[in-house]
């Protein structure tokens, strides 16, 4: 497969975790949307990591995970805390900023 | 071979095709799950054997299961009978679809043949000798030994302040979800 193959399997990732960070309507599925957009920049780390015989690709991966996870906690952090104040996991509930 | 990476890529897609469309979230995390574990395959396919293992312990063993707790805490029978996705819908799909046709027209027309030096040091000494040697004494520590090996030579030697204070952004992370999810703020 050649590297276009890649980066255009990483976009469509991308793309996917756009469309349900914008689209969805809970909480965690918006997350999880994206921990989808994260993977998709996993991928072309570690392919230019391969094409270019270049270690700091995966060292980089590596680190995203570790971002992904404190994303994770603050994430759930924050739906803990919608959830005790609107009793729902729904981001239209939370719309105590709008004019 | 080919087919197979087809496969592969195809097996990713659907899995995060099932992740946004699916109706209930304990779903979408599964099939993220199943997803993540094509990633880790793809990622071994590529010679990545250290990130492939830890995509799988740390992303599909942690962070998902923290997910699922998330779940399990805020499951709600009024979210669940109504539409799962917002008004803005269709809207969103149409400039999405728009920025992935020109976008991946541009990608898919890119030429990714350019070359780099064989090693790019980002770290620098006190003095250029200094960097240089130690740029040197890594780069024969990367040619030698498995990936994990070299993983670590790199990552304990050029990038060994970026791990520090990626220890550290854990640990505030850490701290502020205690802080947003505890009972009185």
């Amino acid at each position: 497969m050649s590297t276009a193959a890649f980066v255009i399997l990483g976009f469509i990732l991308f793309c996917l975790g756009l469309f349900g960070v914008m689209a969805r309507r809970n909480f965690i599925v918006v997350l999880l949307s994206i921990e989808l957009m994260f993977a998709a920049a996993g991928i072309n780390f570690i392919v230019f990591s391969g094409i270019w015989h270049n270690l700091t690709g995966q060292v980089f991966t590596v680190f995203l995970i570790a971002v992904a996870a404190g994303e994770a906690a603050i994430g759930l952090g924050l739906l803990i805390a919608l959830y005790r104040l609107k009793h729902s996991a729904n981001v239209d509930d939370a719309h105590e900023l709008k004019g | 071979m080919t087919v197979l990476w087809i496969v592969l890529a195809g097996f990713i897609v659907a899995c995060a095709m099932g992740v946004v469309l699916s109706r209930s979230p304990i779903a979408s995390a599964l099939s993220l799950l199943v997803g993540f574990i094509g990633v880790a395959i793809l990622y071994l396919a590529l010679k990545a054997e250290f990130v492939a293992a830890v995509q799988v312990l740390v992303y599909a063993g942690g962070i998902l299961v923290l997910y699922l707790f998330g779940i399990m805490l805020t499951d709600n029978e009024a979210l669940r009978l109504t539409r799962q996705v917002q008004y803005q819908a269709w809207p969103v799909f149409i400039l999405v679809l728009v920025l992935f046709l020109a976008m991946g027209h541009k990608l898919y027309h890119s030429d990714y043949t350019v070359q780099l030096p064989a090693r790019v040091v980002l770290v620098s000494g006190d003095s250029q000798a200094d960097a240089a040697q130690a740029a040197l004494a890594a780069q024969a520590a990367a040619k030698s030994g498995t990936n994990t090996q070299q993983l670590a030579s790199v990552m304990y030697g050029d990038y060994l302040y970026p791990f520090e204070a990626a220890s550290v952004l854990l640990l505030v992370a850490a701290l502020g979800a205690v802080f947003l999810a505890k009972k009185e703020v």
